[in-house]
């Protein structure tokens, strides 16, 4: 797979050419995290109980690694391109060559995920040194082995979530940017990305469960920090595993539809 | 054994209205008016080998279409197409090394990089070996004299470079196949120039077989042997350039020069009068009478030069789509 090789490193240096864009995004990562830091830090003096199942340590550790699971699960710049590609005919570039479309901007997503996971990662170390945190890590190799995992599986919905909505382009060209900003909005407030969801009332919470949101930030945190673990951990493994299979299956048939309807527009 | 065929390919869309203004807007939320548009209507053709077909037509003819469809971009509503014995549109990886379109409206290069870059990457999307990469990249950048320009950022570059960055993006992986849709659009005339005498050259040195749309007769009469002339969907002509004016063009021009003064009605019964500007007239007369009519002429009026032409192909293929005169 040589070829998807050469797409990531050309993806790469294409990062490089917008460093600016990409300093001021990891910015505004910093300063949310940093709003919600000194939020959790205020309600734990008030209180220092347990919170919606977190203690105070377990809730900064939550915060703090919410800037590291967002920049692996939610870097794709698919997202911003499928649709325009669709819309604008741009799509026919790639269908002319032998190179899958999924699998050619699923490779940029991993490109852009590894420039993320690098400066997260500094990020993480200087506010760790300068706020000096109580933060808790994972005692056994086995939490950060299924932590793994369950990262691999978040990034994966998120993407076959994401290429499904983008994908109604086919048909509504003009739409992609409504519906883009409509899975931004559930992922803001369905996610866990600004808070865990256990703070929710436990109506709202079946709700969401039936969703694939919680997924992708909130149960990957959840099993770090140790809140759910054992046969819970491997309950949300397989409910992860479903939703992958749905929303593979879900983007693939839609493909395999709007490529039926593609008029190669913009001529 | 023709390398693609046509027969009876329809491509039929569905296009929504919108009527003008909000209002318009806000219907159309709720319900839609849709018409058919027959972008290809019935057309039928086969191509050999090496040949270098011009395809024409004006704006929406179908021309686009056409080629989206022997490219795999589109499915044909019906009708069959094979290209190299593969069906486009099931875009089978083998198909796609053998073949490549070029928009001239479209890019694929990356934006942000040097040319270079959108190179390696199509050699190894298309498998080229690292040999063969070099050996046909240095051939084409010769050809269309690109060495300063490889490591510029695309957005740096002119039209007319860009085009030609383009055209090697494309051809990277020595294609047998090209389907060019406006190649020369937008460039000046000089590129314009250079750009066909590269097309040829193409076609002559790797016996590529070449279709290329246009709506610059130029390009077509300078490149094509073969033309295909499509109109609303459909094929209107199949052949030589020269045989249009044979097929088509019923008269000839007579280019008069008068020593002194006519009055335009003194010309009138002699055919249709296409330019009066004493002293010079242009009068247009059936093929067959043009001696007869020259003859007439010169006796009866003071004449100083005399041409009997054919007209212009631009006129004809004018005349053909606005459905006059044909024959």
């Amino acid at each position: 797979m040589k070829k998807y090789l050469t797409v990531f490193h050309t993806s790469w240096q294409n990062e490089f050419t917008y460093r600016l864009n990409f300093i001021l995004w990891r910015v505004r990562n910093i300063l949310r995290i940093l709003l919600t830091y000194f939020l959790w830090n205020g309600v734990f003096l008030q209180n220092n109980n347990i919170i919606a199942g977190f203690t105070k340590p377990q809730m900064l550790t939550y915060v703090f690694l919410v800037l590291l699971v967002q920049s692996i699960v939610l870097s794709a710049p698919s997202g911003d391109s499928i649709g325009g590609e669709i819309g604008s005919g741009e799509l026919s570039n790639y269908l002319v060559k032998p190179v899958g479309y999924l699998r050619y901007w699923f490779t940029r997503d991993l490109s852009s995920k590894l420039l993320n996971i690098l400066f997260s990662a500094g990020e993480l170390s200087i506010l760790y040194l300068l706020l000096k945190p109580q933060v808790i890590l994972p005692s056994n190799l086995i939490t950060i082995l299924l932590f793994i995992l369950i990262l691999t599986l978040s990034s994966l919905i998120y993407f076959f979530l994401e290429v499904s909505t983008r994908f109604v382009a086919f048909w509504m060209p003009e739409f992609t940017w409504g519906f883009t900003f409509l899975t931004l909005v559930f992922i803001e407030t369905l996610s866990g990305m600004i808070f865990p969801l256990s703070l929710f009332p436990p109506f709202l919470l079946f709700m969401v469960h039936l969703t694939p949101f919680p997924y992708l930030i909130y149960y990957p945190i959840s099993v770090f920090v140790g809140t759910i673990s054992g046969i819970s951990a491997l309950a949300v493994v397989a409910a992860m595993l479903f939703w992958l299979v749905v929303l593979y299956k879900l983007s693939k048939f839609i493909w395999s539809r709007g490529i039926r309807v593609y008029a190669s527009e913009g001529r | 054994m023709p390398i693609i065929t046509v027969n009876h390919l329809k491509k039929h869309y569905q296009v929504h209205q919108k009527d003008p203004g909000l209002s318009g807007s806000i219907k159309s939320l709720f319900h839609r008016k849709y018409y058919d548009v027959k972008a290809v209507d019935g057309v039928s053709f086969s191509i050999e080998p090496g040949e270098l077909v011009g395809f024409i037509g004006p704006n929406g003819a179908g021309k686009t279409t056409t080629l989206k469809v022997l490219s795999g971009l589109l499915y044909p509503s019906s009708g069959d197409v094979s290209v190299l014995g593969y069906i486009p549109w099931e875009r089978k990886p083998a198909f796609q090394k053998q073949f490549s379109l070029v928009m001239g409206q479209k890019n694929q290069l990356w934006w942000d990089l040097p040319a270079m870059e959108s190179f390696l990457l199509n050699k190894e999307i298309y498998e080229v070996a690292d040999d063969q990469f070099k050996n046909t990249l240095d051939e084409l950048v010769d050809l269309l004299d690109v060495k300063d320009l490889l490591k510029v950022q695309v957005r740096k570059l002119s039209l007319g470079q860009r085009m030609k960055m383009e055209l090697i993006a494309a051809l990277i992986h020595s294609p047998k196949i090209l389907f060019l849709d406006e190649p020369t659009i937008g460039l000046d005339v000089v590129m314009q120039k250079k750009m066909r005498d590269f097309i040829k050259d193409y076609n002559r040195k790797f016996n590529a077989t070449i279709l290329l749309t246009s709506h610059y007769m130029d390009d077509v009469k300078e490149l094509c042997k073969r033309t295909i002339i499509i109109d609303k969907g459909k094929l209107l002509f199949d052949g030589a350039l020269s045989e249009i004016i044979k097929k088509y063009a019923d008269h000839k021009l007579l280019t008069i020069v008068f020593s002194n003064g006519v009055e335009q009605k003194d010309l009138e019964k002699y055919g249709v009068i296409k330019e009066f500007e004493s002293p010079k007239v242009v009068i247009s007369v059936k093929r067959e009478e043009a001696p007869k009519v020259a003859a007439k002429i010169l006796e009866k009026f003071p004449v100083e030069d005399l041409n009997i032409e054919e007209p212009q192909i631009e006129d004809i293929i004018r005349e053909v789509f606005t459905g006059k005169d044909v024959a």
